[in-house]
């Protein structure tokens, strides 16, 4: 679990105690609003433009804080991104695996079954700490980029976003990490250069630069509201091979 | 309005309560844990009723209190009761037995200790009613009831059955609060005379929505019908028709109001409210709500004005501030909300922060004069404060472990039926306002069980 409550100070001045709880490298001063610009999103000069369906907004309560550094706020609008002519949805319906086998809500047909709506019944829950769910292309392929959606009915970052590819199902070997936001290393799969971000109905797209592979695994170790871990939808873009 | 339970040495309560410290101070007569037949356990058995949104939250609140073992969970929807089994099975390893139906739940199961319900507030009364009949202790989500006469049945069964009965008005337990209360307002008198009180809970449109579910996961229509929804629709959105919910000024503000009354040690003599359908024209329930109360003190008359709007996050988020003739306190459950602030004309606050009762406020840059401006008659700029620590725990941890202390016999609830009925009262009679556009004047009756 990320979260070890500790009693940090005890006030010499009175009775009343206050606590503290050691987190994921928080930091006060990062408030939602202060986040910074939206998430950058590369791919090629030239091609197609990758396009998704998006589902409405639905925002469920009083927002809670995300005291992160460096925070990529959620974004107003689609996120842009040129994949290579003859990029495919290649993960539509494909089997999912996870190293929770029983997740906690839902099920992991939910991550590629095509809905990406709010809610409850549209996302899986699996348990607390660096979980992964992986995604069985059936072959060998060429991949443009993932798009993800976590969860977006609340405004929430999760921690530790690793997204690998490999023709390894156990991933040992031939491993690409082609995302990686866990700037503290605290899931000990290396040392992260993205940001963390705030999720939206617009989801994410991360460049996956041709890495090659038939299994797609993202990693995360719980977000800023809860320990757990949630998937709406993953898409995989690319070329078979 | 009776006292405070927690005002007899509060100061000694807190400290072996709220910081965790178990010495033994037994205020009341709390029930004394009985160790279980399998090998004398001092676990607390406890089911979970209700594993929606607000159940869950609980649930992960009490996953981080040892000595906490959950029996069964209940829940009329499967995707809820699978749900929380699978919590349960997660935290504890093993999975606990289920249930749509209370009534077999309580029928079925043996040893319960306590009971933790966070069903739709139109359930709250029978649930906990019938929970505390049994002999369990039970720990409610507030609003107790969407009817007053429900909440008036609740405490009287709490005090029938000698068993505890806790309210979620989780501020009642948490730390920051208590502090304020207790040094700030009380110990130093730093507002001075508390002349007025503003709060608030401000949420956006787009939080405000209807909640969404995947039509596959329906109730069929009879197990709705038996529990009192008309449709899924219904169910899902429980909180904005009125023979369900008591609407936003409960949902929400029934939080801030309660601690009106808990910081002033007073129940309001009058509310004058008003509210509309301004956005979401087919609810049931206002989506916009402003009420006036009126209070006398041993100090002096408040007037205190609160407002949710569900249609515009405008006015910075949800807080209560006190107002005083010295300093003005607001505070939130959020830190990011909470400031102090000295009137000009107040003594020196220099020793508090010397002392560390609270911290300085980096000072804001000094505006230019407009071009032109020769005077103002605006007072000078408050100099501002903050609370020298920090709560970083999950905020309802703090009130589910007096709880359970409670129930371990070692604490005093903090906001027990009766209180929470007190502080609850006046709220029930926010609606009737609005609706009639006329102010009540409070009568004993109205404010009693």
């Amino acid at each position: 679990m990320k979260i070890k409550l500790t009693i940090s100070t005890i006030f010499a001045l009175s009775t009343f105690a206050f606590f503290s709880c050691e987190k994921k490298a928080e930091t006060a001063s990062t408030a939602p609003e202060s986040a910074t610009a939206a998430p950058a999103t590369a791919g090629a000069t030239t091609g197609m433009p990758l396009k998704t369906e998006f589902p409405p907004e639905l925002i469920e309560g009083t927002p809670k804080p995300m005291n992160l550094p460096n925070l990529v706020a959620a974004p107003t609008k689609p996120p842009e991104f040129l994949a290579a002519e003859g990029t495919a949805l290649l993960s539509k319906g494909k089997k999912v695996t996870s190293s929770d086998e029983n997740p906690i809500i839902g099920d992991l047909t939910l991550i590629t079954d095509g809905d990406k709506d709010a809610g409850e019944g549209y996302f899986v829950e699996l348990l607390d700490g660096t979980q992964w769910i992986q995604i069985d292309l059936e072959k060998s392929s060429a991949l443009s980029a993932l798009w993800l959606w976590h969860f977006h009915s609340q405004k929430r970052a999760y921690h530790d976003v690793i997204i690998q590819v490999s023709d390894d199902s156990e991933f040992k070997t031939g491993v690409t990490t082609v995302y990686n936001n866990d700037y503290d290393e605290s899931s000990k799969l290396g040392k992260g250069s993205h940001n963390p971000y705030a999720e939206s109905r617009f989801g994410i797209v991360a460049d996956a630069k041709g890495a090659k592979g038939r299994y797609v695994r993202l990693y995360s170790k719980g977000n800023t509201s809860n320990d757990m871990n949630h998937y709406i939808e993953v898409e995989v873009y690319g070329k078979e091979l | 309005m009776n006292s405070d339970p927690s005002s007899i040495n509060r100061r000694d309560f807190l400290a072996k309560t709220v910081a965790g410290v178990s010495a033994g101070i037994v205020l009341g007569a709390p029930s004394i844990l009985r160790a279980n037949g399998e090998g004398g356990s001092d676990q607390i058995r406890v089911a979970l009723v209700g594993m929606g949104k607000q159940g869950r939250v609980l649930f992960e609140a009490m996953s981080n209190i040892p000595g906490i073992h959950f029996q069964a969970v209940c829940d009329i929807w499967d995707y809820n009761l699978k749900g929380g089994m699978a919590k349960v099975r997660a935290l504890q390893g093993h999975t606990p037995k289920g249930y749509i139906d209370i009534d077999e739940m309580l029928a079925t199961e043996k040893g319960l200790d306590a009971v933790i319900v966070s069903t739709p507030d139109f359930w709250h009364s029978p649930h906990t009613v019938k929970c505390l009949e049994a002999g369990l202790h039970v720990y409610c989500e507030k609003m107790m009831s969407n009817t007053i006469d429900g909440a008036r049945a609740m405490v009287r069964a709490m005090e029938k059955s000698g068993k505890l009965c806790q309210i979620g008005h989780q501020r009642r337990s948490n730390p920051r609060y208590r502090y304020v209360l207790e040094e700030l307002i009380k110990g130093q008198k730093i507002c001075g005379q508390i002349v007025n009180i503003n709060a608030q809970w401000n949420r956006a449109v787009s939080s405000s929505q209807d909640i969404a579910y995947n039509p596959k996961l329906t109730i069929k229509q009879d197990i709705l019908t038996k529990y009192g929804y008309q449709s899924m629709q219904q169910f899902m959105n429980w909180r904005t028709y009125r023979s369900l919910s008591g609407g936003p000024i409960s949902d929400l503000g029934a939080h801030q109001i309660d601690i009106f009354g808990w910081f002033l040690g007073a129940a309001p003599k009058s509310v004058y409210a008003s509210g509309g359908n301004d956005f979401f024209k087919n609810r049931e329930h206002f989506d916009n709500v402003m009420a006036i109360f009126e209070y006398d003190t041993p100090q002096g008359g408040v007037r205190a004005f609160y407002q949710v709007l569900t249609t515009t996050s405008a006015g910075g988020g949800y807080y209560e501030s006190f107002m005083g003739t010295e300093g003005n306190i607001r505070i939130s459950e959020q830190s990011a909300y909470t400031s102090i602030y000295r009137e000009d004309s107040a003594p020196s606050w220099d020793s508090l922060v010397e002392r560390g009762y609270l911290k300085r406020k980096p000072a804001p840059p000094k505006p230019e004069p407009a071009p032109g401006v020769i005077a103002s008659y605006a007072s000078a700029a408050a100099e501002g404060f903050e609370l020298p620590g920090e709560l970083s725990k999950q905020p309802h941890q703090c009130h589910l472990e007096n709880f359970f202390l409670a129930v371990r016999g070692k604490a005093k609830l903090t906001c027990d039926a009766r209180h929470a009925f007190e502080s609850e009262a006046p709220i029930y009679w926010v609606n009737p306002s609005a609706l009639s556009k006329l102010p009540i004047q409070f009568t004993p009756e109205q404010l009693s069980v």
